[in-house]
C-alpha cells in the first residue's frame, strides 16, 4: 500500500452530513458489526453487572459482592499493584516517547531515523507471552547479556531481581519494551503534522531545539499524548499474562494474585466465586467506560460528527 | 477482540482523520536538522541497544545447549548442532504439539480475520457514507467500547459463553476475536476522508444500489484499509493470552502463546518438581521464536505499508 | 463460595443428574456440598461406588508432568494397542492450581476431563472430590488385595471418610543426604539432631567456607524443616478446619536455625533447582535435609553428583525428642476421572503406573509408594551402586515417621511460604521475623478456601 493511495480524497471529515439523502441501506451494512457488538460488548457487560448484583441463588444481593471483594485480603494490594505499575508504565511511556520522537524527527539522516523506528518496533511483534519469555531470562543473572549490569546493581540471582518491590518497574520494562516502538511511530507522525513553517519561524525567532520543543512542538502533541496515555491506561489496567507468567516461572516467589485481573480469575476458578470475580470486572470496567467516556466527550479527538 | 490495548496499534490511521496542519514539504526539514550532536545520538543508540539486544540475544539462545546458556557468553552463538537437537527435542514435546499450537493460533488468527474484515468494513463504510437511525450512537458505542479495557471482559464473557455451550469450541475465541472495533472507526475514517462522496453521488445516478455503490465504487478503494485493519486484527488476535487461556481448557486446543506457558511449566529452572523429560530453556527460546515468527514477518514485509499507514497523515505528497 | 459455583453448573447443565443413592458414609458437611453440586457423577448408587458415564472406550487421555512422562511413555511402549493421549502440564507443582482451574472449566464443558491425571501434590482430594471428578477406588475399581500393598499411611491423603479417591506415587519423606567423601575427609561426623546439625553448620562456615548444609531457597522448605521440626504451622483438623500456629516454639526454634545458618551462608537461599546454584552451589555441598527423590532427581540427574559420594541418614531430630518426625514433600498423586468412558483401561494404566515394577520399581525418581515396588526399587538402587551406604534402612524407617501434626489442606503452603517467606528472606529479613506475616498468610489463604481456622 502506498502513502498516497490513503491519502487519495481530500475531503474533511464528513460535516454537510443534512444535504445527504437518507439511506435506509445504512442498517443492512452494520447489521452483523451490530450483532457482535452485542454479543461481545453489550452482553458481556450486562453479564457483568448480573452477576456483580446477586448471589449464587440469583437473588439480588445489593453491594455484597463488592464489599466481599474489597474485603478481601488480595483486594487492597492488588488495587496498589495496578496503581503503582500504571504510574511508572505512564510517566516513562509519556517521557521516554515524546523524548525519543523529537530526538528522531530532529535527526539529518532520514534513512537511519526511519530504520530506528522500525527497530525500536520490532519487540511490538513479541507482544504478550513471548514478551514475558524473553525478560524471564534478562533478568535472570546467570543467563542474561546483562547479566553485569544486574550485578553491578546487586542482583546476583533471579529472585533477588524479581523481588516485590521490583515488580511494577519490570512490568514497565516489558510493557515500554513491547509497546514503545509503535507509540514512537505514531508520535513521529504526529510531528511531521506540524507545519514546518511554524517551525522555521520558531527558528529565525532564534529559539533552540529544547524551546521548540517545550513551546510548539510538545503542545501540538497534546492531543496525541492523551490519545496514548488514554490507551495505556486501559490497557495498564488489565495486567495479567505478566504476572501469571512470571509467577509461573518463579514457583509462585513474584506475581500470585497480583493485579485485579488474576484476583478476578482466581475468584471465578479458585474460589468458585463468579459473583466476586464480576463484581471485580465491574469495578474494572467502571473504571475504564469513565476515563473512555471523558476521553470521548472531551478531547474532541474522534470524529464523531 | 482485543484484549491488550497497550500497544499502539489503536493509534493507526488516526492521523488521516486528524485535523493537525498538514505538512508542505519535507525538503525544507533537512536544512535545520544539519548540526550534529552526540548526545542525542547516544540516546537514540542506547535505546537501540534496549529494544534491539532482548531480540538478538533470543536468536542466539536458540543455537545453545542449556549449558552453553549458562556458561557461554550471553552473545555468543551456540553450534547449529545444538539448534538441529533443540528444534528436535521442541518438535518431539507431547509429539508434534507446537505444530498444533501454531496451526490453532493460525486457524483462530485467520478465520477471525477474515470476519472481521467482512463485519468492520461494511460497518465502517455505512457509518462514514451513508446515513441511519441510529448512527451517531453506534459510533459512538464503538469509540467507547474501543477504549474500554477489553480483558475485564473475559470473565463476564466466559460466563456468557458458558452459558450458550461454546466453551471449548474454538468459536468462543474466534467470534469475540472478530469484534474489532477499532477495525471500525479505522475504516470509518478512511472512507469518510478518502471517498470523494461525489463519486458515489455519480453511482447512485448510474442507477446503483446501495450495495452496488458499496461493491463498485468503495471496495475496490477499500484495498489500504483492509491491509491495515487486517495487520492490526492479525497481531492482536495471534498475541492474545488472557481469553484462550480462560476459553480453551485442552492442550491440543492451545494457541502458540498459551502453549508458550505450558512449555514454562516444563522447565525445571522454572518448576522444580520437573525432572527427566524436561523442556530446556534453549527449546523455550526456540518456540518463543517460532511463536513470533508469523508476526515477525507480517512486520517485516508490512514495514512499508506500515510505516507509512500509521503516519498516513505525514507522508502524503 | 463453592457453593454459588456448583449451583450455577447446575444450573447450566441440567438437572439431569440424580444424588439418590449417595453413599452413606459422608460428613453431613461432605454430603451438603455433594447434594448442592448434583453434577458429579460421583453421587449414584452402582457397584463402584459411583455412577459410570456410558463406556464408549476411546482414547486415553493422561496427563502427568514431565517427570512422568517416562511413565506414560513406557506404558504406551508396552502397550501399543491402547491408544493414548499423553499431555504434560505443571503437575500442580508450587499450589499452581492448574488442575483445579481446568475440571472447573471442564465441569462446565461436560467433557475434557482427561481419564489419569498425576498430580505433584498430595490435597488434590480436598476439592476434588467435592468437584466430582474423582472416582472413589476401593469400592469395586481396584481391589482391596492390591490396595493393601501401599505402605501404611501412604494413601491417608487420598481417603475422605474412608473411601480412596486416589493413589500415591512415591513417598517423599525427607532424610539427610549428605557428602561422604567430604565428611570423611574432614572428619565430621554425621548429625543426629538439629542442635548437631547446626553446630556442624557453624564448623563448616569457619573451617570451609562456600560449603553448604543444606538450602532454605525452596517454596518446600517448610516442608523440609518445618513439618519434621514438628511446627505447628499446618495443623489440618477435619475437611474443612486447620490450626495455625506458626509462631509456636518449635516453629521458632526451627526458623532462628535457619536463620544461624543463612547468615553464616552455609545454608543457600536459592532454589536447589535454579540455575544459579547448579552453577555455584551444586559442587559445594556437604549435606542437605531432602525428601526420598533428591537422590535420583537432583544429585544423579541435575547435579551429576559422581556415584559412591551420596549417602543417607535419618532426618536430625530435636535432642531429647523421643518420638522422631519426618517430613513429607509432595509424592504425588493419581487420580482416576469419575467421568473416564474408559474405565477399565484407565484403571489398568492406573495400577500399572503405580505398582509395576517396570516403572515404579526400576525407572521412578521417587520411592515408591506400593511397597513392593518400593522394595524392587530399594534393590535396585543398591544394585546401582550409585550411592555410598545402603540408603534402604534410612528411606524405610523414614517412611514411618513422618508426622502426622502437619496436614494436606485445600490452600497450598508452598504457595504461600513462596509468596511470603521467600522474597523477605531474598531482601535479607529472618525467617523467625517473618513468622508472623507467614502465620496470617496461612490463615487467610485458608480462610478464602472456605476453612475455619484455630489459632
Amino acid at each position: 500500500m502506498s502513502a498516497s493511495s490513503t491519502r487519495t480524497g481530500r475531503a474533511r471529515p464528513p460535516i454537510a452530513r443534512k444535504a445527504w439523502r437518507p439511506v435506509r441501506a445504512g442498517h443492512g451494512f452494520v447489521a452483523a458489526y451490530c450483532v457482535l457488538l452485542v454479543a461481545f460488548g453489550v452482553v458481556p457487560t450486562v453479564y457483568a453487572l448480573k452477576f456483580a448484583f446477586t448471589d449464587a441463588g440469583a437473588h439480588f444481593a445489593g453491594l455484597s459482592n463488592f464489599t466481599s471483594a474489597a474485603d478481601d485480603f488480595r483486594f487492597t494490594p492488588a488495587l496498589e499493584h495496578v496503581g503503582l505499575y500504571l504510574v511508572f508504565w505512564l510517566i516513562s511511556l509519556v517521557v521516554l516517547v515524546v523524548g525519543l520522537s523529537l530526538l528522531l524527527h530532529r535527526m539529518a539522516a532520514q534513512g537511519v531515523s526511519k530504520a530506528l523506528r522500525f527497530l525500536y518496533y520490532i519487540p511490538g511483534a513479541l507482544a504478550g507471552a513471548a514478551s514475558v519469555m524473553v525478560w524471564l531470562f534478562l533478568l535472570d543473572p546467570t543467563v542474561s547479556p546483562v547479566g553485569f549490569l544486574l550485578r553491578a546493581f546487586g542482583y546476583d540471582t533471579f529472585g533477588e531481581v524479581i523481588a516485590p518491590g521490583h515488580l511494577p518497574i519490570l512490568f514497565t520494562l516489558i510493557a515500554f519494551w513491547t509497546g514503545a516502538g509503535g507509540w514512537i511511530v505514531v508520535m513521529y507522525g504526529a510531528l511531521n503534522n506540524i507545519s514546518p513553517d511554524i517551525l522555521e519561524a520558531a527558528r529565525i525567532d532564534g529559539a533552540g531545539a529544547w524551546q521548540t520543543a517545550r513551546s510548539i512542538q510538545i503542545p501540538l502533541l497534546r492531543k496525541w499524548i492523551v490519545y496514548m496515555v488514554i490507551l495505556a491506561f486501559a490497557g495498564g489496567t488489565q495486567l495479567f499474562v505478566e504476572p501469571q507468567l512470571l509467577s509461573q516461572a518463579s514457583t509462585g516467589v513474584a506475581g500470585r494474585d497480583y493485579s485485579l485481573n488474576q484476583l478476578s480469575y482466581d475468584f471465578a476458578f479458585e474460589n468458585n466465586n463468579v459473583n466476586t470475580a464480576a463484581a471485580i470486572s465491574v469495578e474494572l470496567l467502571v473504571v475504564g467506560l469513565v476515563v473512555a467516556g471523558i476521553f470521548v466527550a472531551r478531547s474532541g479527538f474522534f470524529d464523531a460528527d | 477482540m482485543q484484549t491488550d490495548t497497550r500497544g499502539p496499534a489503536p493509534a493507526g490511521l488516526t492521523t488521516t482523520g486528524s485535523r493537525a496542519p498538514r505538512l508542505r514539504s519535507r525538503p525544507g526539514r533537512a536544512s535545520k536538522r544539519t548540526r550534529l550532536n552526540p548526545l542525542p545520538l547516544l540516546v537514540l543508540l542506547l535505546f537501540l541497544v534496549f529494544f534491539v539486544l532482548p531480540v538478538l540475544w533470543l536468536v542466539l539462545a536458540a543455537t545453545k545447549t542449556d549449558d552453553q546458556l549458562v556458561h557461554n557468553n550471553p552473545l555468543s552463538f551456540g553450534s547449529f548442532h545444538a539448534l538441529r537437537a533443540n528444534w528436535d527435542s521442541l518438535t518431539g514435546f507431547q509429539g508434534d504439539v507446537i505444530f498444533t499450537w501454531l496451526r490453532n493460533s493460525a486457524v483462530y488468527s485467520f478465520l477471525a480475520l477474515v470476519i472481521t474484515l467482512c463485519v468492520a468494513v461494511p460497518a465502517g463504510y455505512a457509518l462514514a457514507m451513508t446515513e441511519f437511525a441510529g448512527r451517531r450512537a453506534l459510533l459512538v458505542a464503538t469509540l467507547v467500547v474501543m477504549l474500554m479495557p477489553n480483558a475485564t471482559l473475559v470473565v463476564p464473557l466466559f460466563l456468557e459463553v458458558n452459558a450458550v455451550h461454546l466453551i471449548g469450541s474454538m468459536w468462543s475465541i474466534i467470534l469475540p476475536y472478530a469484534f474489532y472495533p477499532f477495525g471500525v472507526y479505522l475504516t470509518y475514517i478512511y472512507f469518510s476522508t478518502a471517498l470523494p462522496r461525489e463519486l458515489l453521488d455519480a453511482a447512485r445516478l448510474d442507477g446503483c444500489s446501495e450495495f452496488g455503490v458499496f461493491r463498485r465504487v468503495a471496495l475496490p478503494l477499500a484495498a489500504p484499509i483492509v491491509a491495515l485493519v487486517g495487520f492490526f486484527s492479525f497481531v492482536a488476535n495471534w498475541t492474545n493470552y488472557y481469553l484462550p487461556y480462560v476459553m480453551l481448557p485442552q492442550s491440543n486446543q492451545f494457541p502458540v502463546q498459551v502453549g508458550l506457558g505450558t512449555l514454562l511449566d516444563d522447565v525445571p529452572q522454572f518448576n522444580p518438581t520437573v525432572s527427566g523429560l524436561a523442556v530446556h530453556r534453549p527449546e523455550l527460546a526456540l518456540a518463543t521464536l517460532l511463536a513470533i515468527t508469523p508476526v515477525l514477518i507480517v512486520f517485516l514485509f508490512s514495514q512499508r505499508f506500515l510505516v507509512a499507514g500509521m503516519l498516513a497523515g505525514a507522508t502524503k505528497d | 463460595m463453592t457453593a454459588k459455583v456448583r449451583a450455577l453448573r447446575a444450573k447450566v447443565q441440567g438437572r439431569g443428574r440424580r444424588r439418590a443413592g449417595f453413599l452413606a458414609a459422608g460428613s453431613a458437611l461432605l454430603l451438603a456440598t455433594l447434594a448442592a453440586c448434583g453434577g458429579g457423577t460421583s453421587t449414584g448408587g452402582g457397584s463402584q461406588g459411583f455412577s459410570p458415564v456410558k463406556q464408549t472406550g476411546g482414547k486415553l487421555t493422561v496427563w502427568v508432568d514431565s517427570s512422568r512422562l517416562a511413565a506414560a511413555k513406557l506404558y504406551q511402549k508396552e502397550n501399543p494397542s491402547v491408544k493414548m493421549d499423553i499431555v504434560t502440564y505443571d503437575g500442580d507443582a508450587n499450589g499452581s492450581n492448574y488442575l483445579r482451574t481446568k475440571v472447573s472449566l471442564f465441569n462446565r464443558t461436560r467433557k475434557g476431563w482427561p481419564d489419569v491425571v498425576f498430580s505433584s501434590q498430595n490435597n488434590e482430594t480436598s476439592w476434588a472430590v467435592q468437584a466430582g471428578f474423582t472416582a472413589p477406588l476401593n469400592k469395586g475399581l481396584i481391589p482391596s488385595s492390591t490396595l493393601a500393598g501401599w505402605a501404611k499411611g501412604a494413601n491417608d491423603p487420598c481417603t475422605v471418610d474412608g473411601t480412596v479417591y486416589c493413589l500415591r506415587n512415591d513417598l517423599a519423606q525427607t532424610v539427610l543426604w549428605y557428602n561422604t567423601a567430604l565428611m570423611k575427609k574432614w572428619h565430621y561426623t554425621v548429625p543426629t539432631t538439629w542442635e548437631q546439625y547446626e553446630a556442624l553448620g557453624k564448623k563448616v562456615a569457619t573451617e570451609h567456607p562456600g560449603y553448604l548444609v543444606g538450602s532454605a531457597g525452596d517454596p518446600f522448605t517448610p516442608e523440609i524443616y518445618m513439618w519434621p521440626g514438628k511446627c505447628g504451622a499446618n495443623n489440618v483438623t477435619g475437611p474443612k478446619a486447620v490450626t495455625v500456629k506458626a509462631t509456636d516454639a518449635n516453629c521458632k526454634r526451627m526458623a532462628s536455625l535457619l536463620d544461624t545458618l543463612v547468615a553464616n551462608k552455609t545454608l543457600s537461599t536459592s532454589s536447589v533447582f535454579s540455575s544459579d546454584f547448579d552453577k555455584n552451589a551444586a559442587g559445594k555441598l556437604l549435606m542437605m535435609p531432602g525428601p526420598s527423590w533428591y537422590g535420583g532427581s537432583l544429585f544423579q540427574s541435575t547435579f551429576k553428583t559422581p556415584a559412591h559420594q551420596i549417602a543417607v541418614a535419618p532426618t536430625p531430630q530435636w535432642a531429647g525428642d523421643s518420638s522422631p518426625a519426618t517430613g513429607d514433600v509432595g509424592g504425588g498423586t493419581w487420580l482416576l476421572s469419575a467421568h473416564s468412558t474408559n474405565l477399565k483401561a484407565a484403571t489398568k494404566f492406573l495400577t500399572w503406573v503405580t505398582t509395576s515394577n517396570d516403572y515404579q520399581g526400576k525407572i521412578a525418581p521417587g520411592y515408591p509408594a506400593y511397597a513392593p515396588a518400593a522394595k524392587a526399587w530399594l534393590a535396585n538402587q543398591a544394585a546401582s551402586g550409585y550411592y555410598a551406604n545402603d540408603i534402604t534402612a534410612p528411606l524405610q524407617k523414614a517412611a514411618d515417621q513422618v508426622w502426622p501434626g502437619w496436614g494436606y489442606g485445600q490452600f497450598s503452603q508452598e504457595a504461600i511460604w513462596a509468596a511470603t517467606v521467600t522474597p523477605g528472606q531474598t531482601a535479607g529479613k529472618s525467617i523467625v521475623s517473618l513468622l508472623p506475616a507467614w502465620q496470617k498468610a496461612i490463615v487467610n489463604y485458608a480462610r478464602a478456601d472456605g476453612y475455619t481456622v484455630s489459632q
